[in-house]
């Protein structure tokens, strides 16, 4: 019997070296390139008909697009047009990697802790480098909330840093947790229904409890995957609008 | 490994909040456990998974930058120029057909008012016919009427003076066999035709 989060061990599954690096093929790394492979696969023959009127999976891909369109241009406007490219790839790139991991015997990338806030730090370095090349020493302004009274200013202004700089750890934090403990769910039910099973007597018929609770659960977790994949990318929009407009 | 043993309980206490029985199956599960707490907590798996994050979501982006997004937004801008151009299309096709309609009733205006001109005109030129003919004819006819109204009257005349003529006549024959006087014709003639006057009024 296995631990709920040994399903997140990382596994070599074949050794590469690269000047010395150890860079060996994981499982991790597998469903990474699965990931691009499969987004990229499908969102090109999705759109190979490049039909007036759109069939069923080029409406899908039509419509992934145009979802995270509306929410760059809702979110930071005709500004953003040109991070759209970016943002796409990371809602691309969070939604397969969530929606991968559920399928049983997978892994999910983006309940690796390094994954998620490796992300959101180059998200968050790369937003606050536009907003200081957009607007020089301006930029600092942001950090001093208007409106407030002067004697305040001085602990606002360390809070507002504070915040700002909480920003990468609650965006990386959000996905992982909510990925971690998804899974752990679903293998604490899964590990009990095994438990039960093995029990014996009575407790087999009981084993079905803990297995109905996967199957709503699985529904939740589809749920919960689309869902911090917007989360994260709207997110993602909100910290670049602040960066282009300040407030 | 010093950096996951302290973060460990700084991550796991939420967790065992969020998932009451996670406590209690991990708990269960570590004594089977030899390494225990988080696999993501292992730094030494992190610089593996940087790099393959790096060169993944990096080809993810140039894929997403110069292949699927392009194709993508060009079938919609496609679709939506299209649209905006039958739109646009459609409205020329309807001003036309507007100014179509204008043209073909100012038309028909014009049509039935150059038919109702030339209808009074027919109408006039007939009656002025009729009425020319009407005229002539009445003309013709008087003219008929004077000459037997003229004809009629000598004829009488004649028939007059012939009445008187047979009238002097058979008074003189009535006076010679009545009195034996021989009446002269003036005489008779004058009374005739006074006698033919009293009669006459």
């Amino acid at each position: 019997m296995h631990s709920p989060v040994e399903q997140f061990t990382i596994k070599t599954l074949f050794a590469l070296n690269l000047f010395g690096f150890d860079i060996a093929f994981t499982n991790s790394a597998l469903f990474m390139v699965l990931t691009v492979i499969l987004s990229v696969a499908l969102l090109v023959y999705a759109m190979r008909p490049a039909a007036m009127v759109p069939g069923r999976l080029q409406n899908v891909a039509e419509m992934m697009f145009e979802f995270v369109a509306d929410m760059v241009r809702s979110n930071v406007g005709s500004e953003g047009r040109r991070y759209f490219p970016f943002i796409f790839s990371v809602f691309v790139f969070v939604l397969f990697t969530n929606m991968l991991g559920l399928i049983p015997y997978s892994y999910t990338v983006t309940s690796q802790i390094v994954v998620t806030f490796a992300m959101a730090a180059f998200i968050f370095v790369g937003v606050t480098l536009i907003g200081l090349i957009k607007h020089g020493f301006h930029f600092f302004s942001f950090f001093v909330p208007s409106g407030a009274p002067k004697a305040l200013i001085p602990f606002l202004i360390i809070i507002e840093v504070i915040s700002y700089f909480m920003r990468p750890v609650s965006l990386s934090v959000r996905l992982f947790a909510n990925m971690l403990a998804g899974h752990t769910m679903l293998k604490v039910f899964a590990g009990l229904a095994v438990m039960l099973t093995s029990a014996g007597g009575v407790f087999v018929g009981m084993s079905a409890l803990p297995l109905l609770a996967i199957i709503g659960l699985t529904g939740l977790e589809i749920l919960v995957a689309g869902l911090q994949a917007y989360v994260f990318t709207i997110l993602t929009c909100m910290y670049l609008n602040d960066a282009l407009h300040l407030h | 490994m010093s950096v996951t043993q302290i973060m460990k309980p700084l991550v796991y206490s939420p967790l065992a909040l969020m998932v009451p029985s996670l406590a209690f199956t991990s708990g269960a599960f570590a004594a089977g456990d030899s390494s225990g707490g988080l696999p993501q907590l292992d730094i030494a798996t992190w610089p593996n998974q940087l790099f393959w994050l790096l060169i993944t979501f990096t080809i993810l982006f140039l894929l997403m930058n110069y292949v699927v997004t392009p194709r993508i937004s060009a079938v919609i801008e496609n679709r939506s120029d299209k649209i905006s151009g039958d739109l646009a299309k459609a409205k020329e096709a309807d001003a036309k057909a507007k100014e179509m309609q204008v043209t073909y009733e100012s038309a028909l205006a014009s049509a039935r008012a150059d038919a109702s001109d030339k209808a009074q005109a027919a109408t006039k030129a007939a009656n002025d016919k009729a009425a020319a003919g009407e005229a002539e004819m009445a003309k013709k006819l008087a003219k008929k009427l004077a000459t037997a109204e003229k004809k009629l009257a000598a004829m009488r005349d004649d028939a007059m003076a012939n009445l008187n003529d047979v009238a002097t006549e058979a008074a003189q024959e009535t006076v010679k066999q009545l009195i034996g006087v021989k009446a002269t014709k003036a005489e008779v003639t004058k009374q005739v035709k006074a006698a033919a006057k009293a009669a006459n009024a």
